[in-house]
Order: structure tokens, then sequence, then C-alpha cells
């Protein structure tokens, strides 16, 4: 198992965080052990650029993953592995879903065999806050990820919006931009998910704000925070944990999800019966048809 | 007396002296005037040939009517002829035999009821005058004084006068009749004509015994010039008025001959003839088959008589003309109505030989003309030939025409003549002759060509030269039974054949169910091989380059087909092949590929076979049935065609393939309006309405995807720029206009995919960016066999100018 060969390393980032941070985080993470989960596999999709390796430092607490600031990041996914305490915390950093304007299938096959025989337990789907539209491209990636891994991935996903601390034009509100921004994406999910089952009940992913930038502005215990005053770390941990709590199941990474439903094998065995019936139901009446047409030819006046 | 003229062009001998018969005859004429009530009359009308100028617009429809055989000889390399011996002549030869009429007596007592007074007309005037004498001749003046009157007998019967004028004088209405006037047509004397003596009292005869005329006159007024003015004063026959007409078929009858009758005889005897003679008529009468004329025609007839009153000579014309007219718009080409019996009774009785078919010959020449004994099988050609060419049926131009291009379709022969010629021992009868000159068994060919091919920088090199060609070979019409076996190999480079060797061997073995058995039914096996660009590896807009992928097929290939009609059929039969992909440099692909960002190619793409090794085993049934009512309207198609296709996996290869792909095709061509059918009449508009639903249950590989957009898919993309997908449908229409000699067309089309693209294995269109549908319009005009079109495709919204060749639908 791909797992077993990495080095898991113990986390020391974590002593970095500010002391209210690490007790917020160590509690989080107690009450995580508390319901048995001592492995909590987190994985980081989203177009290229919008700061998913960062995110992934910025949990960490410590420069695991490479930023590649104008490249388009690691080519192949990268999975950072730390246990403290006896709970284990796997985050997979993944390349950029984009590519040339498309959805790049190649990264996700990559991210799905990657990601074989592993349990993921959350998905962190990084966008930037600092977005004022949705497009086309957003519901393709919507699509491309709930294509390859199910619509049950909704379900342990969360939106991680970056940039949060942005500079808005006048007169503009920051819960409101936040807000619309937010719900235009979920608006997204929901379209894709709902589009083609109606049993998706309860909210699903809930947003979170991020801003990895060291500039973050800090409070009165030295944590990153948001321009709303949220210390945004621990912030985005509870909710991962909320999430993972929330009773839906994890997604395990097997050869059939990476291969998907083999199509030349659907309805194989009806084959019989359906070239039956287009003997019986098709072929034979059009002959019968001819035969007919044959019999009452218009004929010309000398026949 | 001179008649026949028409005729004499065609066969010459027979009716010069039969000519010379009917002149005998005249003297018993006078009978018709004498007792007109009781008057039977025959008129040999000339068929359609009435005046001299007839032959030859005659031969030109003839020519016309066959020219589309002839184009399709052309085009098959072959030379078609569908001679008509103009029967026409023999017929009237044979009627023409007894021009003669017997007086009718007997009306006294007859009470109307016709009575064996018979005569003969010979309508045929002609040009056999007008021939001899050409109007360069010399002539001699008249040598009288200017402007007197003179009778044909005062003519010196040793000069050729000049007719310089010709007037026709119609005493009953005492009026000049025109030139237009149908009897016009039965004179053979022309204005500027040198004529003797003899000559025209000739004419004068036959116009005189024609039975149209009570009484014909020729008189002369000479002319300061030294010319004739010839006036002709006639009186036409006219009958007692009648209200039924009865058609009969008198092909293959005894043509009533004349009979003599004494002079001598008393009135006693005379009466007892006339009833004899009634008597033959009537059995004569009712031995007569009927006619083919249809009821409408009938009746048509029948409101010409009523409307008429009397029935006169004219108005006989006008019925032969529209009889004979009705049977040759119907293709009864010899058909012509010799007589019309009965006459001054209730009920006249128009005789039509209608040209029975006696016998059918088959016949095969050399290439120098000489009869041989073919090689072809004859039933194998009697097969092809329509049921109203064989014996018994009344001769039809059209089946002569159909047994033409049946014959024609075999391909066997390099000539093809149908020629009906009159039956000589049997009269009115038509022997059809079929020649035929068989092409080859045997042909071998070899074309040879360089190619050069761009070298180093561009420029052709020595090394560049590339020996290329086809040799083949073909043997045909095996047991004379159409049997052929035929193989080509093509290369485009002989020293290196094994880049691109296309080869075929084929074996056809027609009439499997025997050459006697109706259902037709032909055998086919044959060993192919083929290459083509697969449209499943092509980029969606915007993708650059997408390395293309190669797929080889070879393999066997059995079939049997069950023709039911000329385009209706049925294809069953068994094929096995392997198929190759390979890349750009021929080698084995096992995935397609795609170009990266970078600039890189990675082999990561969708699986090309189901094997994944490249190279792919299977057996698979494959059934076709397409049922085509489609037809050319003034050269629009017109109709319905529907194709079902199927082709079912035996599991049987690398992996042991199973599966069921089908395809429904229907396409309609609807007429938006009713147009008259005709040559150079133009074409209706037509919508064309187009479905086309694939699918696949079972195992797919990437090549035997079916893909969207292109020529035939959805216009205005590429080939497979939409999508490669498990079930597509595709949806067309379009209008068809007129325009000129050709049409303009404005078309849309919709190609889906069916969300059907995902379960291909790997997903094509998606790795290549494709958006799976897409619809476009657009409108072109034809030119000849090349379509221009404009078409918008609606996924970028631009438009580009296309050229094709053929039809899309």
């Amino acid at each position: 198992m791909s797992m077993a060969s990495q080095i898991i390393r113990e986390w020391m980032g974590i002593q970095q965080f500010p002391p209210a941070t690490q007790t917020k985080l160590l509690e989080l993470l107690g009450k995580l052990k508390q319901e048995d989960v001592n492995t909590l596999t987190i994985l980081v999709m989203g177009k290229g650029g919008v700061g998913k390796s960062s995110t992934v430092n910025s949990i960490i607490g410590e420069k695991a993953v490479a930023v590649s600031t104008f490249q388009s990041e690691g080519p192949r996914p990268v999975m950072v592995s730390r246990s403290r305490a006896g709970f284990t915390l796997n985050i997979v950093d993944t390349p950029g879903l984009i590519e040339g304007g498309y959805v790049n299938y190649q990264a996700l096959q990559l991210i799905k065999r990657f990601l074989l025989n592993k349990t993921i337990d959350v998905l962190l789907y990084v966008d930037r806050l600092d977005v004022y539209r949705v497009d086309n491209l957003d519901k393709q990636i919507v699509r491309a990820i709930t294509e390859n891994f199910g619509e049950g991935i909704w379900k342990r996903a969360l939106i991680v919006l970056t940039h949060a601390q942005l500079s808005l034009p006048d007169g503009l509100d920051y819960d409101v931009f936040c807000s619309k921004r937010s719900e235009a994406l979920l608006k997204v999910v929901h379209a894709e998910v709902r589009g083609k089952k109606n049993d998706v009940h309860g909210s699903i992913a809930p947003v979170v704000l991020v801003e990895n930038s060291g500039r973050c502005t800090k409070n009165e215990n030295d944590e990153k925070v948001l321009p709303n005053g949220t210390a945004w770390i621990p912030n985005l941990v509870k909710t991962i944990t909320e999430v993972v709590l929330n009773g839906s199941k994890s997604l395990h990474v097997d050869k059939k999800l990476i291969e998907g439903p083999n199509p030349n094998e659907k309805g194989k065995m009806l084959i019989p019966f359906i070239f039956a019936f287009q003997y019986f139901f098709i072929i034979k009446p059009i002959i019968r048809a001819i035969k007919s047409d044959v019999a009452k030819e218009s004929k010309p006046g000398w026949k | 007396m001179s008649s026949f003229a028409a005729p004499t062009h065609l066969l010459p001998t027979s009716t010069f002296s039969r000519r010379k018969l009917s002149s005998t005859t005249v003297p018993a004429r006078s009978s018709s005037s004498v007792a007109p009530r009781a008057t039977n009359i025959q008129c040999n009308l000339s068929p359609s040939l009435p005046s001299p100028q007839n032959p030859s617009k005659r031969n030109k429809n003839i020519l016309k009517s066959l020219s589309k055989p002839l184009a399709i000889a052309s085009a098959a390399g072959a030379t078609l002829f569908l001679r008509l011996t103009p029967i026409i002549g023999g017929e009237g030869g044979g009627g023409g035999g007894d021009g003669w009429f017997g007086g009718g007596g007997g009306g006294d007592n007859g009470g109307g009821s016709g009575d064996g007074g018979f005569w003969r007309k010979l309508i045929c005037p002609e040009s056999a005058i007008a021939d001899e004498n050409n109007e360069s001749q010399e002539w001699d003046a008249h040598g009288l004084p200017a402007n007197i009157m003179i009778q044909l007998s005062k003519l010196s019967g040793y000069k050729k006068y000049k007719l310089s004028e010709i007037f026709f004088f119609d005493r009953r209405r005492g009026v000049t009749v025109g030139t237009e006037d149908s009897f016009f047509e039965m004179v053979s004397l022309r204005p500027g004509g040198v004529y003797t003596k003899t000559q025209l009292l000739k004419e004068l005869e036959t116009l005189a015994t024609c039975g149209m005329f009570e009484k014909v006159d020729m008189e002369c007024k000479t002319k300061p010039d030294g010319t004739l003015a010839m006036q002709i004063s006639f009186l036409e026959s006219t009958w007692q008025s009648a209200d039924r007409i009865r058609c009969i078929n008198v092909g293959l009858m005894q043509q009533s001959k004349p009979i003599e009758m004494d002079a001598d005889m008393t009135e006693k005897e005379k009466m007892e003839f006339y009833r004899s003679q009634e008597k033959d008529y009537k059995r004569r009468i009712e031995k007569a088959r009927p006619c083919l004329l249809p009821a409408t025609v009938h009746a048509e007839i029948l409101q010409m008589l009523r409307d008429h009153g009397k029935v006169s000579a004219r108005l006989l014309q006008k019925i032969r003309d529209r009889v004979q007219k009705w049977y040759h718009d119907e293709g009864y080409a010899c058909a012509q109505v010799v007589n019309f019996g009965n006459l001054n009774t209730r009920e006249v009785v128009c005789e039509v030989v209608e040209g029975d078919i006696t016998q059918l010959v088959v016949q095969f020449q050399d290439k120098l003309g000489n009869v041989v004994e073919g090689n072809t099988q004859l039933a194998v050609v009697k097969r092809e030939l329509p049921k109203q060419l064989r014996q018994g049926n009344v001769f039809n131009i059209e089946a002569g025409k159909q047994a033409l291009r049946n014959i024609n379709s075999l391909a066997l022969f390099s000539n093809i003549e149908v020629n009906p010629r009159p039956d000589e021992k049997n009269e009115g009868g038509i022997i059809v002759e079929i020649k035929l000159k068989e092409l080859d068994q045997k042909s071998a060919e070899v074309s040879a060509e360089w190619s050069l091919v761009p070298g180093r920088g561009g420029r052709p090199t020595f090394a560049s030269l590339q020996p290329g060609g086809t040799v083949s070979f073909e043997h045909r019409n095996l047991q004379g039974l159409n049997r052929s076996i035929l193989g080509s190999v093509t290369t485009s480079n002989f020293l290196n054949p094994q880049d691109d060797l296309a080869f075929k061997l084929e074996y056809v073995h027609p009439y499997l169910d025997g050459v006697y058995n109706p259902r037709n039914r032909t055998f086919r096996a044959s060993c192919f091989n083929s290459r083509k660009l697969s449209p499943v590896f092509t980029g969606g807009p915007g993708v650059d380059e997408v390395p293309p992928i190669w797929v080889d097929r070879a393999g066997l290939k059995a079939n049997i087909t069950e023709n039911f009609t000329r385009q209706s059929k049925f294809t069953y039969g068994l094929v096995m092949e392997e198929i190759t992909t390979r890349d750009e440099s021929s080698h084995i692909s096992l995935n397609g590929q795609r170009v990266l960002p970078s600039g890189g190619i990675s082999a990561d793409g969708p699986p090309t076979t189901l094997s994944g090794t490249g190279i792919d085993q299977m057996a698979f049934l494959q059934a076709n049935i397409t049922r085509d009512n489609t037809k050319f309207i003034n050269g629009a198609i017109v109709g319905e065609r529907n194709v079902f296709q199927v082709d079912q996996g035996l599991g049987i290869g690398s992996k042991f393939p199973f599966f069921n792909r089908h395809q429904l095709t229907l396409t309609r061509f609807v007429q938006l309006k009713k147009v008259e059918e005709g040559a150079n009449k133009p074409p209706p508009p037509v919508l064309v309405l187009h479905g086309h639903y694939g699918g696949c249950v079972g195992d797919l590989p990437s090549y035997d995807a079916f893909t969207l957009g292109g020529p035939y898919s959805v216009r205005g993309y590429n080939m497979g720029e939409l999508g490669a997908a498990r079930n597509i449908l595709e949806l067309g229409a379009e209008i068809r206009i007129p325009v000129k000699n050709t049409h303009m067309y404005a078309f849309v089309e919709h190609g889906n995919d069916l969300g059907s693209s995902k379960d291909v294995k790997g997903n094509p269109t998606e790795v290549y960016r494709r958006m799976g549908h897409g619809s476009s319009y657009g409108a072109g005009v034809k030119l000849g066999l090349v379509r221009a079109e404009y078409a918008v495709d609606h996924n970028t919204g631009t438009g580009a100018l296309f050229f094709r060749f053929g039809e899309r639908f």
C-alpha cells in the first residue's frame, strides 16, 4: 500500500500555531478521537493557482508542499501525512484541474489512480473568493468531479474560498459579497448534483473562507483572522470535523471507481434478446413491407 | 397510284409490289357512292405517317426516347441500340395489299345494318413521287395559253410539269382549304414539284380510292410562266351517324382480302354477295380480341361521334389519330388503326393492329456482327426481360427500353439491340429480336503511376520517386451464368508495398436459387483490406492537432444479397476481420495520443482496440435491409428510404467480442408540389427529412464507435468533430428548391451522443474535448456533381464554405 511506504512524520507544524489555535485544534482532534476517528484523509482539488498548496501548508503549519506561484503546480498529486498523539492527518494536494481552458481529464485520471485503495474523508474544493463570476468552466469541473467520484463526495466536501482578505470595491459589504460568492458556487454544485437526483437532502458543502497570505491580519491571540474577525484555521478544521462527523460515508477509492463501470459489460446479457427482437420486429416487418411494395407497385400502363 | 411513301423508306421492295396490287383493284370502288347508306367501309388508314415529313419526325421521337438508354450505355462503356424497324410499313403493306373496295349495295333492305361492302383506303400518299422528282429537276413549260383551265387528261404525257401552286377546294363547304387541313396530308404533291402526267393521274387515283372522298378532281390552270396551278376539288365522304364505337384487335388475323366482284352479277347475286360479306365481317369482329384501349379514350371517341353527327372522313381521321396517339403515348409503338368497318351503321368498328409479339429471339453476335453461339446462358438474358416482351403480349417500347436497361445492368455485353420487326409469316405480328455482343470474359489491367514524395528540405530527389499503381484482373461470366471473380492490388509504392497495399479479391455468384427461379439471390465472397483514418481520434474545436490513428482492416466476408426490387434488398452474411490500429508512422498503437500543452505527446489516451494490444480479431454476423421506394421525378428524388443494419458479434475473437451494433436510417423525400412529368420539365421542390439512430450494446472498440460530425453526419463540422459515442441520434432537414437547371437547398442538422460518449472506453469525446452534440445550418447550390454549401457550425457560431461531391442523403 502506498500509504505505508510514505514516511509518516510527527506533526511538528502544529506547534507553530499560536497557543489559542493549538488549543482549539487539539480539542477538535480529541473530539474526532472520541468518535473513533484516528485517521483523516483530506483531498484538495480545484482549478490551478487558486491556492490549494498554500492551504495545505497553512493547515499543516509548515511548508510541506512546494507552492508554485506562477506555474501550473505539481504535475502529480502529493500526499502529506502527519501524526500527532495517535492521530494521522493525510492531505492530498493535487494538480489543477484546468488546462488550456478545459477540464484536464488526464489530471483527474492521475488523481484517481493516485488515490487507489485510499479512503477520502473530506474533499476541499478550493476556489478564490475574489472572483466575481461563476462560469461554464466551474460547472464543468464540478461535473467532472461528480462523474469521477460520485455524487456522494459532495456530502463530504467543503468549499474553501481563498484570498479571503480582499479589498472590495467601495460600498460593497464584505459579508454580503462572501455570501453572494458562496451562493453562486453552491448553486453550481447543487445544480450538478440535484440535476441528477433529488435525494440529496440537507445542505451540502459548507463554505469556509481562507487567507493564506503571510500578511494576513492577526488578532490579539496572534491568530490569523479574516476581515470579519474569525480565526480561520481553527474554523476550517472545525468545519472539517463537522463534515467528518455528519454521518455520511467516506469514499473508498477502488479499482472500480477509477475505471468507472465497464460500459462494455452493460446489457451484455440482453444481446440475444435484442437480436431476436431486431429480427422479428424490425427486419421481418421491413421485408414484409417490401413485399407488399412489390405487390402493389404502381405498374406502368404496359405491365 | 402512289401510296406508302413513308413506309417505302423502310420496307422497300414488298411495299412497292403491293402498291401495284392496290392500284389494280381500284375499279371496284365507286360503289360507296352508289349505295352510301349500306356501305361497309374499311379504312386502311396509314399509321402515324401520313405526310412525308412525318417519318423523320417520328424517327426523331424514337431517337429522343432512346437517348436515355444510350446515355446509360455510354456511361457503362457499352453501346446500346433500341432499333425500331418501323413495322408500320409492313403493316400498312399488309393491309395495303387489298386497297380495294367492294361496293355496298343492299342498304335498302339492310336497314342500316352494315353490309358487306368494303372498301379499303390507303391514305398513305406519298413522297415516293416527291422524292423521285426533285424540285431542282428540269421541267417543261406547259406550252399553252395562260390562265385557262385544263383537265388532267388533256395534259401531255411527255412533259414534266411544274406545279407552282396547289389549292384544295372543298366542294361541300364551297371553300378553298388551307394546308392545315387534315386532308392536305394525304396529297403527296407539293407546290414547286415537278411531275409527269402519269404521276398526277396516279395521285388522283390514290386520292379517289382512299375512301376519304366521294369525289376528287384535279384541274390545272396554266400560268404565264409556264407552270401550272393545280386545284384539287373534293367531296368528303360521309356516312350515316353512329353512336357507338367498337375497337377490336385484328392483329394476327387474316386481313380481309378483296374479292373481285363479277361485273356481270345479277342484282340477286349481288345481294347474296353482300350478305355473305356482311356475315364474314361479323364473324371477324367476333373472332377479334378486345383492344387495350381504356374506357376513357373510348368515351372520348364516343363524344366525338356524338358531337359530329354524321360520320365523315375527317372524323374518322380524327378518331384514328386519337386512338393511335393513345397507343403511342403508352409506348405501343407498333399499334395502328388499320381499318374502320361497319360504317353506315349505328356502331362503327375500329380495327387496330396492336403489334402482338409472335416470337422472341435472342441472338449473340461476335465483334464483326456474325451470329454466334454465345457463352451466356439464355436463361440469364431471358430472366431480365419484362413479361410484356414475351410472346403473346403487345409490343411496348417502354418494355423494350426496360429490357435494354435490365440487360445492360448485367454488364455482360458491349452492345445490346432490342429490335422489333414484323413477322413475315404472321400478319400483324412482331418478332422481338435481341442482339447481344458479349464482352470478353477475361480482362486484366495494369496501371502504373509515379509519385514524387517531397524529400529532405521539401525538394524531391531521385530516391523519392515512387512507382505505384494497380494490377487488376477479372474473369466474368463463368459458365455463362454471370459468375465472376475479380481481384485487384493497389499500392502507391511497388518498392515497398507493405507500406500501403490495398487488395481485393471477390467472387460473385448470382442466381443462387437457380437461374430459372424468380428469387434473385446473389452470393458474394470477398477478401479485402482497407485503411482509414479514425474519426474517433479527432480533436474538438480549438484543440490543436490530435495525432491521427489509422485503422487497418483485413478480412473475409461472405454474404447473400436478396434483391426484391432494383433498390430494395436484404443482405446477410458473415464477416471475419483483423483490425490493427496504427499511428502516423505505421507503428501499432494501443492508445490514442494527445499533444500536451508543453508540446510533448502522451500516449495515454483512450484505448484503440478491445484487446488493448492494438490488434483485434473478430467475427460477426452482418445484416442490412434496405427498403427504398424512391424514384426520380424530373430529376428530383422523391419517396422514402429506410435502412436497418445490424452487426451481431459472435463472441469469437480477441477478448471474445460479443456485441450488437445497430443502425436505423430513415429518409423521406417529400414532394412539395405536384408537377407534370416529362423531359425538360422542372423538378418539384422537395423537403428531405432524415433521421439516423445508431447504438451498440456490449463490447465496443473505439473504431466501431459512432462518430458525430462530418459531411454525412452533421455538416459544418469535421469528421468526428462532435464526438464518438455508443449511441447517437442524427436529425436533419433539407429543402430543395429547383432553380434553372439545378437546385438550391437549405438545411438544418443536429447530432447528439445521447449522453453515451462516456460509455465508450476511455471517453474519447471528453479526452479530445468535444461537445458530444452540435447543430448546424446552412445553404448551398448544386453544380453538377459538386455541392457548394455554406454551413454554420452552431457550437462556435462560425460558418465556412464547403465543396462536396455527391449527395448527403
